[in-house]
């Protein structure tokens, strides 16, 4: 699957203590910054450590390739006091397979494995506010406590990562006991044992390719029972993902692939009855976050017009209640437009129901939560308006309890 | 011989005397139609019972299969449907057979009309069959997709999308079938033509504005102003 290039590479590395995946697409304006910051982080904190940084790139034409090749720190006694005199290897290659974020931590993951690396990190090459301290924090659990898999710990605006807060981290966390706040962070570290076993298993022609990889990362390692934890980071600021992708891919790929590990590990879920808090590592801090434009009115829009011309097909696989809640809600006004946690959790349980239970065509029936996804949403954006940080959190919180309690529906309808 | 024996009896003797050469043949032909009855029947209940164990109705559920059928007006499960077709079949075979073994000159020359013509109908009938089908899966994907790209004429698109191929599978069909070849390929693209034209028209005079924003969007490369800074993942 490597290329010549690639396996030449490997022959020449022969083996390392640290790897460092960065998946990309035409990320030129983020990623040389991505790079210096982990060579920091690595020189500074892993002085002594063999590393390799590899980046994964999905045929970028905008120069990210050679931002990468480029990127370096020029001047490292304005950054560090004592420092290592030689530099970080790097190796560059094309991914192979379905295009996408999961194909090319597959890469990462062989390149991983091929090197025997102890320990390894992943981040995003869109980030803008990742630190040389990230390394420190995703790699210091493997290494030095033993941990297979860290999760990332950030502040994130209110309104970024809706899709995280509002389905994946509640469902996670109801489903596997776990509270894992950043499920699909897209920022991990883990050990070469558990890349070597994220290689092994047979899922790189399905969702998992995609974005799915996020949460089949993090339930693969939870219901496999290796130890996890979670690192605090800090802010996560950073670019919008693949701008070609719609809202409506994303989450056909990521709710997709959250319902097909449902499937795949029914005894785990089945058997879960309370979450429990994992192992959080770093100096919790706050930070100021960018503003971030959302146009409430145009999103409830959206949802009213889902709510009129999708009926039917929901009609299929939601109670009566919700159905009726639904047709009330076109009619509504902006202003008095809401979405209970209650309604939100029992439509997110039917669609699991009615994906397991094969109701109607898989693609039809997850592309049909977009608009639903959109007006709970804004509901969300309209009640959290004036929140802070923690009463937005206290919301959140609120949501991921109503998802336990009512879990019952979904076992015994499974 | 009286005249009376001369037009009344022979004539009534021949045709008894044809009848009782004819009854052999009625009574094969009876029997095979019977026997071919309760074989269908038994065939029937046997593929019911298999294809409901086999999964085949939760399997057919998965693309929509019941519902379409339910607007069809028709609320037997598939494998209901399968197996009375296929019961069917074997009673028409058995009623075929039934009518060969009267060996009636007429009857057999409309029989093998029938028998040539019938391959083209079931093909037709399931030309009909797969663009129904075909038409109300992709309708709905079409649906979806333009309410998720938050069209307002949603509910057109997926109709256009469905009967577009309904239409095109009826065509075909009755090309099939021979039936005003010409004429129908002609008032197809007549008909398809025109919805078309009368679609491009609306768009293009409706929408000029919003077509004209567009393109000076992409040319320029400039953003969305409505779109959200929401950040998904």
């Amino acid at each position: 699957m490597l290329s010549e290039y690639t396996l030449k590479k490997i022959k020449d590395v022969k083996e390392t203590d640290i790897l460092v995946g960065i998946p990309s697409f035409n990320n030129v304006n983020t990623i040389g910054h991505v790079v210096r910051a982990l060579q920091a982080g690595l020189i500074k904190y892993f002085p002594d450590s063999k590393s390799v940084i590899v980046n994964s790139d999905g045929g970028s034409t905008d120069g990210t390739v050679e931002a990468v090749q480029h990127a370096s720190i020029e001047d490292f006694d304005a950054i560090l006091v004592k420092h290592r005199t030689e530099q970080v290897l790097k190796i560059t290659t094309p991914y192979h397979g379905i295009p996408g974020k999961g194909s090319a931590f597959r890469t990462i993951f062989e390149i991983a494995h091929s090197l025997n690396a102890k320990a390894c990190i992943v981040v995003d090459s869109d980030l803008r506010s990742i630190t040389p301290e990230w390394v420190e924090l995703l790699i210091k659990p493997v290494l030095s406590r033993d941990f297979d898999f860290v999760a990332p710990l950030y502040h994130r605006h209110k309104y970024d990562g809706t899709i995280t807060n509002s389905i994946i981290y509640p469902i996670t966390r109801a489903l596997y006991g776990r509270q894992v706040r950043q499920p699909i962070g897209g920022d991990f570290g883990f050990s070469g044992e558990l890349a070597t076993y994220y290689l092994s298993k047979d899922v790189w022609d399905t969702d998992v390719a995609k974005y799915g990889i996020d949460i089949w990362m993090t339930t693969t390692a939870i219901a496999n029972d290796f130890r996890i934890c979670q690192s605090f980071l800090g802010a996560k600021i950073h670019d919008a993902k693949d701008p070609g992708a719609d809202l409506s891919a994303m989450l056909y790929q990521v709710v997709g692939a959250a319902f097909d590990l449902m499937e795949q590990y029914p005894d785990k879920w089945r058997a879960v009855e309370v979450s429990e808090p994992v192992t959080t590592y770093g100096f919790k801090y706050a930070v100021g976050l960018e503003p971030v434009a959302v146009n409430v009115d145009r999103m409830i829009g959206r949802f009213q017009l889902g709510a009129k011309e999708l009926i039917n097909i929901w009609q299929e696989f939601l109670s009566r209640d919700i159905i009726h809640y639904l047709r009330r809600t076109t009619s509504i006004t902006a202003s008095k437009f809401f979405f209970p946690d209650e309604v939100w959790v029992e439509i997110i349980y039917s669609f699991a129901l009615a994906a397991h239970k094969k109701l109607i065509n898989r693609e039809h029936l997850l592309r049909s939560l977009t608009p639903l996804y959109i007006g709970r949403t804004a509901a969300f954006v309209k009640e959290t308006g004036d929140s802070d940080a923690l009463q937005v959190e206290e919301k959140i919180e609120g949501l991921c309890r109503m998802f336990e309690q009512k879990k019952p529906f979904l076992r015994e309808n499974w | 011989m009286n005249i009376s024996q001369k037009i009344i009896f022979e004539p009534l003797q021949k045709i008894l005397e044809n009848i009782m050469a004819f009854l052999p043949n009625l009574l094969t032909s009876l029997f095979l139609l019977i026997a071919g009855i309760l074989i269908a029947l038994v065939v029937k209940i046997i593929f019911t019972k298999f294809l409901k164990a086999a999964g085949l109705d939760g399997f057919t559920a998965r693309f929509g299969f019941p519902d379409l059928l339910k607007k069809g007006g028709i609320r037997d499960p598939l494998s209901v449907l399968l197996s009375k077709f296929i019961g069917g079949i074997i009673v028409l075979v058995f009623a075929i057979l039934s009518m060969r073994a009267l060996e009636v000159l007429a009857v057999e020359k409309l029989l093998e009309k029938f028998l040539l013509y019938l391959p083209n109908i079931l093909v037709a009938l399931l030309i009909i069959l797969s663009g129904y089908l075909l038409g109300n899966f992709l309708g709905r994907a079409a649906l979806i997709a333009a309410v998720n790209a938050g069209m307002r004429l949603s509910r057109l698109v997926g109709a256009f999308v469905k009967y577009t191929i309904v239409i095109l599978s009826a065509t075909m069909a009755l090309e099939h079938v021979g039936i005003g070849k010409e004429t129908v390929e002609i008032a197809f693209a007549i008909v398809f033509g025109g919805v078309v034209f009368a679609f491009a028209l609306a768009f293009g005079l409706g929408g000029r504005d919003m077509a004209k924003e567009y393109l000076a969007k992409k040319i320029r490369g400039e953003k969305d102003q409505e779109q959200d800074g929401i950040g998904h993942l």
